[in-house]
């Protein structure tokens, strides 16, 4: 589905990504865990067109996406949810799920989707004239979700989503992604509560200062000691395991 | 009574006009993250395109408006987006604001140099006959004046609440970084603000210089009446410019016939003052965001 490969890039003349590659199936959860700067947001902005890529290519369903802009990447199927509170907060939750299929050309598709979009998340219909200001941290994150499938999308990249969130909020964010990946979606989450994350993802992936460290099914990298130990501050020392998936 | 209303209506003819002017700087505010201080002399320009097309030219009146509004969207909106904003915000708000200020003094200067320091006969737009209203005699003129202020502002707010082009562009301005992640082309929607400031500061101006009459200068006092109206409504909020500019209007009136004429000029810095002091956010305004 998405395949990553010897990417490098950055913020302006700061590189952090050193060459990641990695590569994750169709209709799967794939979490990506490290340390802070390891790039793992960075690589989802590298993805989604929204920084410079030095080098290296990004194939989606075996084509060539690498230094596309958001407005293709959302053509080719890609959404993309930031970390933290990513509404607009003045409008409505209604608008702002109609801002999701703002690119589009089918408007009255877009429509329906949202009344699809509305049953999947009673809540958002409840307070479809409801500022997104309005909503308490976890409903706005659920409109981003929701927000994210208008366009009906093949691939999610979601940036810690459980981010201020109650454990019942996350459990329930969590629940959704693996049901979107039961109807076929790919998703690739960056999140900080690794093993919550990894215990509900088909595959993991472990960045360390902007390089693959570490890539496996999800249940293995979870009792894999060395996991622990990178969260502990220590560093992998067998980069061999690098791509192995 | 008859004279109160009277008073009153003629403010929130003139209030409507500053409120034209003020929902360009609230529009501005939204898509730069600036405060333009040239708006007033973008108010002034459009006045001399419209005299260089009627006197210069030989157009007629309705063409040379026409005309004159085209011109003002392309040199204040366009010209000024591509050629001043863009590449000076990168440098920060304050550089910007410095280059409005810059701005501003090069367009009166260049009115001045090309059409003189005096004042010019501006041709109204629309008969200036008195009427009567419940008693109070107020011109046709004001009355259109009103009308058509409300009516854009009106419009204006229809539009960014009700198409999907208007609410991108709210989007754009609340939350820039989301609007690109979703696919909102956010360079154009910028774009469209100044452009609708233009238009706006252009109609402003074929609404007011037939009572103040075309001049260099015009600009000083109506952009820092409309800057004032801005910040007493509520900076980030289009209701707000609406609502400040109406008051000062209104205000202004009031005290000039009740009270005295001599400090009239003061009336709109006390009402900043206090409104600072006691809402600092404006009378409509919202402290803790951005919104069109």
């Amino acid at each position: 589905m998405l395949e990553v490969k010897d990417l490098h890039g950055g913020y302006g003349k700061i590189t952090i990504l050193n060459g990641i590659s990695f590569s994750i199936p169709k209709a799967s959860i794939t979490t990506v865990i490290g340390p802070n700067g390891a790039g793992k947001s960075t690589v989802f902005k590298a993805i989604f067109g929204l920084l410079h890529i030095d080098s290296g290519q990004i194939l989606l369903e075996g084509r060539d996406v690498t230094r596309q802009t958001p407005r293709q990447m959302i053509a080719h199927g890609v959404t993309y949810v930031p970390q933290g509170r990513n509404v607009v907060p003045q409008l409505s939750v209604y608008h702002n799920l109609e801002l999701g299929g703002i690119a589009s050309p089918d408007q009255a598709k877009v429509r329906q989707r949202i009344e699809a979009v509305m049953d999947q998340f009673p809540m958002l219909r409840e307070f479809r004239n409801r500022k997104a200001i309005e909503l308490s941290g976890g409903q706005q994150k659920q409109l981003e979700v929701a927000r994210s499938l208008l366009l009906d999308p093949k691939l999610i990249l979601i940036d810690e989503p459980s981010i201020g969130l109650s454990p019942n909020l996350v459990q329930e964010v969590f629940a959704t992604l693996q049901r979107l990946r039961d109807q076929g979606v790919t998703i690739l989450m960056v999140e900080q509560n690794a093993k919550a994350a990894l215990a509900m993802s088909d595959y993991g992936l472990v960045l360390e200062l902007g390089q693959t460290r570490m890539h496996d099914q999800a249940a293995k990298l979870l009792a894999d000691p060395r996991v622990g130990q990178l969260f502990l501050g220590g560093h992998v020392e067998n980069a061999a395991l690098a791509g192995a998936d | 009574m008859s004279q109160f209303l009277q008073v009153l209506l003629s403010g929130l003819a003139t209030g409507s006009i500053y409120a034209l002017v003020a929902v360009g700087f609230t529009l501005v505010w939204q898509a730069a993250q600036t405060v333009n201080f040239a708006q007033g002399e973008f108010v002034m320009v459009p006045a001399f395109f419209v005299l260089v097309g009627t006197h210069v030219v030989g157009l007629p009146l309705w063409l040379a408006l026409a005309l004159a509004l085209v011109v003002s969207v392309v040199l204040i909106g366009a010209l000024f987006k591509k050629l001043v904003v863009e590449p000076i915000l990168p440098s920060g708000g304050i550089s910007l604001i410095i280059a409005t200020m810059a701005l501003g003094i090069l367009l009166k200067e260049s009115a001045k140099e090309f059409y003189g320091a005096e004042a010019q006969p501006f041709p109204a737009m629309f008969p200036t006959d008195p009427i009567n209203i419940f008693g109070a005699v107020v011109s046709m003129q004001d009355i259109l004046n009103l009308i058509i202020s409300l009516g854009v502002v009106v419009l204006l707010t229809l539009f960014l609440n009700r198409t999907r082009t208007g609410r991108s562009m709210q989007a754009a301005a609340q939350n820039p970084a989301v609007a690109e992640i979703l696919g909102v082309n956010v360079k154009r929607m910028v774009m469209y603000t100044f452009l609708i400031n233009a238009a706006l500061a252009a109609l402003a101006s074929f609404l007011i210089t037939p009572v103040y009459l075309a001049k260099f200068s015009n600009g000083e006092t109506l952009g820092l009446i409309a800057f004032i109206a801005a910040i007493v409504g509520g900076f980030n909020q289009i209701r707000g410019a609406l609502v400040g500019g109406l008051l000062i209007g209104v205000l202004d009136n009031i005290t000039a016939t009740y009270i005295t004429a001599e400090y009239r000029a003061a009336l709109p810095l006390v009402l900043l003052i206090i409104v600072i002091l006691v809402r600092p956010q404006g009378i409509m305004g919202t402290s803790e965001g951005r919104t069109v």
